[in-house]
């Protein structure tokens, strides 16, 4: 019940709070569905595709990891969650409730470009759409979770914005959203263990194995960060 | 029985000693005030009882539970007013407690926890836009939604207006009445005399004065205060005062018999005696004095 209640409380104020909905909603669906509709048009469909499920990478790093960290740091800062922690519930509703609303919009949100450029632009959906859905949902938690453990290392809720954009630029380089980079073989090999690597490749090549590997260490991660290091309250000084 | 046990606690930040192995006991049903300056230790105890903070040494018990330990059962049953704490800006008053009803097993009803906190003419409002006094009024609905047995309230009339606050003592006295046992810190030492049966002073992280709020007051006497008359040589008068301008202060264990005495021999005189002032030793008055044996 009470994880049901503050779910449905983080939604709410989600789409309460106009300056965050055009960061993390107005902007990156502008992105998601202008760019690959502008490469079918001026490039071709394959470009179009390729930006396309890159775009998946922009919109987990913005609607779900840049979200969580700077709503929970806001709260933080602000004492909210030290005041939600005065109430009857536990920790984990508390944080399990931020999470599941913030994936829960964030997979409407890439369902909902990857339609919009399919109908503007007719640029294909997934070949398989089952890894696409997996791929997606799992992703939305993990990057999620994972904006939520970033937050210890936010010093000032003014700060938090900033401090997830080199999250935003890498996932975005790692996946070929912004066209091919040339990069050292190492620095891609690298880049293809993040998070967001994993959902764009198994979205792209139907293959969850891996993804699902990668994403579960991300996922484990992320749970001992918050467990270790997550504040409550912000620093005495 | 006893409610709240706390024994030795200490508790320190970053080096700084801020509870210095305190202890106390509040008994069922009843209103326990600590007091002290800012600094003393007063929201650290607090926090700690309430389970925000690990105690570094020594016990604390509420409810006979550990409150960091068993903190989700602990929770269930008390009540929490902080004294720093933040809400949803863009909620109104009534959006924000039905948000901590859906938190609450069996809550009071919305309206009844507004009104209660004497609220009852801005459930649409914006919480930006109440002001510091009702944002506390707000904070206390919050805590008294779950009907609690225990209530901490962290400096709760911080920021009222003194009808607002004397409508904090009533609830507060009723929630007394009716068995909640309530831990308060103040600044407000005459809120703590009205409100408290007991009560505890810190100072530097030390408790430096407890007990019964009566007997404790009782057993420091009081005081005759007056007007000098003109020409009069304090030395004369049957009682030992010390002066301060033109006026006197007599302190008795006894107040009103040294009143009598003064006012015997004034009348005997044909004199009067301006102003005068009888009344028992204040909390105020015991602050003071603590602070001035401390230098």
């Amino acid at each position: 019940m009470s994880l049901a209640a503050t779910y449905r409380l983080g939604t709410r104020l989600f789409w309460r709070d106009r300056a965050m909905l055009f960061a993390s909603v107005i902007t990156p669906i502008g992105l998601a569905v202008g760019l690959p509709v502008l490469m079918r048009h001026v490039v071709g469909t394959a470009t179009a595709v390729t930006v396309s499920q890159g775009m998946i990478a922009m919109l987990l790093s913005i609607t779900a990891f840049m979200n969580v960290a700077v709503a929970l740091t806001n709260r933080r800062d602000q004492l909210v969650l030290k005041r939600l922690r005065a109430s009857r519930l536990t920790d984990g509703q508390i944080l399990l409730g931020q999470i599941a609303g913030t994936a829960t919009q964030t997979v409407i949100l890439i369902v909902a470009c990857a339609l919009a450029v399919r109908l503007l632009a007719d640029v294909p959906l997934p070949a398989n759409l089952l890894a696409f859905a997996v791929a997606v949902i799992a992703g939305s938690v993990v990057l999620s979770l994972l904006g939520a453990a970033y937050t210890a290392a936010i010093p000032r809720a003014e700060l938090a914005a900033a401090y997830t954009m080199p999250v935003f630029l890498v996932s975005l380089v790692s996946t070929g959203a912004m066209g091919p980079i040339p990069l050292p073989s190492w620095l891609q090999s690298a880049l293809d263990l993040l998070p967001t690597t994993a959902v764009v490749t198994a979205v792209r090549t139907g293959d969850l194995v891996l993804p699902a590997v990668d994403l579960a260490v991300w996922a484990a991660v992320g749970l001992v960060a918050i467990r270790l290091w997550f504040r409550w309250e912000p620093r005495r000084s | 029985m006893t409610t709240i046990q706390v024994n030795g606690l200490r508790k320190s930040y970053q080096g700084f000693e801020a509870v210095k192995g305190i202890s106390f006991e509040v008994s069922e049903g009843e209103v326990f005030a600590l007091l002290g300056r800012n600094g003393a230790g007063k929201t650290t105890t607090m926090e700690v009882l309430a389970g925000f903070q690990r105690a570094d040494a020594g016990s604390v018990r509420v409810l006979g539970l550990d409150p960091v330990a068993d903190r989700a059962a602990v929770r269930q049953r008390v009540g929490i007013m902080l004294q720093e704490a933040g809400f949803f800006p863009d909620l109104t008053v009534a959006q924000t407690v039905d948000a901590w009803r859906d938190f609450t097993a069996a809550p009071r009803p919305r309206d009844e926890a507004i009104e209660l906190a004497g609220l009852a003419g801005r459930p649409g409002t914006k919480v930006r836009q109440l002001s510091g006094g009702e944002k506390r009024r707000l904070d206390l609905a919050l805590a008294l939604l779950g009907r609690p047995d225990v209530l901490f309230l962290d400096e709760p009339t911080t920021g009222m207006d003194p009808e607002a606050r004397r409508n904090t003592w009533a609830v507060v006295r009723d929630l007394a009445r009716q068995g909640t046992t309530i831990l308060l810190t103040t600044h407000y030492l005459e809120e703590a005399q009205q409100l408290a049966g007991a009560m505890a002073i810190m100072d530097q992280g030390e408790i430096v004065a407890a007990g019964g709020m009566a007997e404790t007051l009782a057993a420091r006497g009081g005081r005759v205060a007056f007007r000098l008359p003109p020409r009069l040589d304090p030395g004369d008068l049957p009682l030992p005062v010390t002066v301060d301008g033109e006026h006197a202060v007599c302190h008795a264990e006894h107040p009103d018999l040294a009143a009598q005495t003064l006012l015997s021999w004034a009348a005997e005189r044909g004199l009067r005696l301006p102003g005068l002032e009888v009344r028992t030793a204040t909390l105020e008055d015991l602050f003071l004095d603590l602070r001035e044996s401390a230098r």
